[in-house]
């Protein structure tokens, strides 16, 4: 045999090998919720007998992003908080107030989410997800203390609830 | 354009904490003890800031159930998956409706509003 007649029944039976490996890739697609903490919250203190997240008052809004991967099977609740879950001791009663709006939308449609959005109890607004993508929530706080008395020195913390709940 | 749109928000990356749980209509399965159902679960955390989440079952109006798993509250890593089983007796499975996991939040912090996250999974 010539080198030329090697070479090729070489080259035949390496192309040949190489053809027979296949390599599968598998995946899955299901409704799946995911709560995103994008801005965590802080408070400001304009006043001293009041503390709020509204950037006018020195603090940052908290953001939440949910990404639904399949349209139509959750909903979002959050709450926005009614009482501290750490600070110092308060010897009057603290006034709440707050509020959660549609932010940013993945798709533009999702804007109505904010006219169609149920509020109750006052601190929890719920909003039925019903299309696939992402939607930015924006929550703002504010604690007003007793009547004109200040808040004590020290750390103050509030919690935020995020739910995704299949429907 | 929303394709231009979920291709950009793509290459950002999507920076966050997430908390995520499949499946979200769980399949409750005959066990190996006797009288017991079981729900085979998924979470994933991908918030930096929280380790432990805790499982809890409830009814269609929110009220407890009585279940049993290897540790109610589990501690995960963060970018880590972890899977658990939720058992719950015959006699409640008509109950129970929802499982959830709600990401445990440390109290401390300076002026801060965090945010506690719960996902919960539908049994149909």
């Amino acid at each position: 045999m010539t080198i030329k007649t090697i070479t090729a029944v070489a080259l035949l039976l390496s192309t040949s090998s190489a053809m027979a490996e296949e390599s599968p890739i598998n995946g899955t697609v299901q409704p799946k919720c995911s709560v995103y903490t994008e801005t965590q919250g802080v408070y400001g203190h304009p006043l001293p007998d009041k503390l709020s997240t509204a950037t006018a008052d020195g603090g940052v809004s908290t953001t939440i992003r949910y990404d639904i991967a399949q349209a139509d099977f959750y909903k979002a609740q959050i709450t926005h908080p009614n009482s501290f879950s750490s600070s110092p001791t308060l010897n009057d009663a603290v006034a709440w107030t707050g509020s959660t709006v549609v932010g940013q939308v993945s798709v533009t449609e999702m804007s109505a989410y904010e006219a169609a959005k149920v509020i109750s109890p006052s601190n929890v607004t719920t909003f039925d997800m019903t299309l696939a993508g992402s939607t930015w929530f924006t929550v703002s706080s504010t604690a007003i203390y007793g009547y004109n008395k200040s808040l004590p020195a020290g750390s103050y913390t509030a919690i935020i609830q995020a739910d995704c709940i299949a429907k | 354009m929303k394709v231009c749109l979920i291709f950009v928000l793509c290459l950002l990356g999507f920076p966050g904490n997430a908390h995520e749980m499949t499946p979200a209509y769980p399949v409750l399965d005959s066990s190996y003890i006797g009288g017991v159902a079981v729900a085979k679960m998924k979470l994933f955390n991908r918030r930096e800031d929280i380790k432990y989440y805790q499982i809890d079952v409830f009814t269609e109006d929110w009220k407890p159930v009585s279940f049993a798993t290897t540790d109610r509250v589990l501690k995960v890593g963060y970018n880590k998956n972890k899977l658990f089983n939720v058992y719950i007796r015959f006699a409640d499975v008509k109950r129970a409706r929802y499982i959830c996991t709600t990401s445990k939040v440390f109290k401390g912090g300076n002026q801060e509003a965090l945010v506690s996250s719960m996902i919960c999974s539908k049994i149909k």
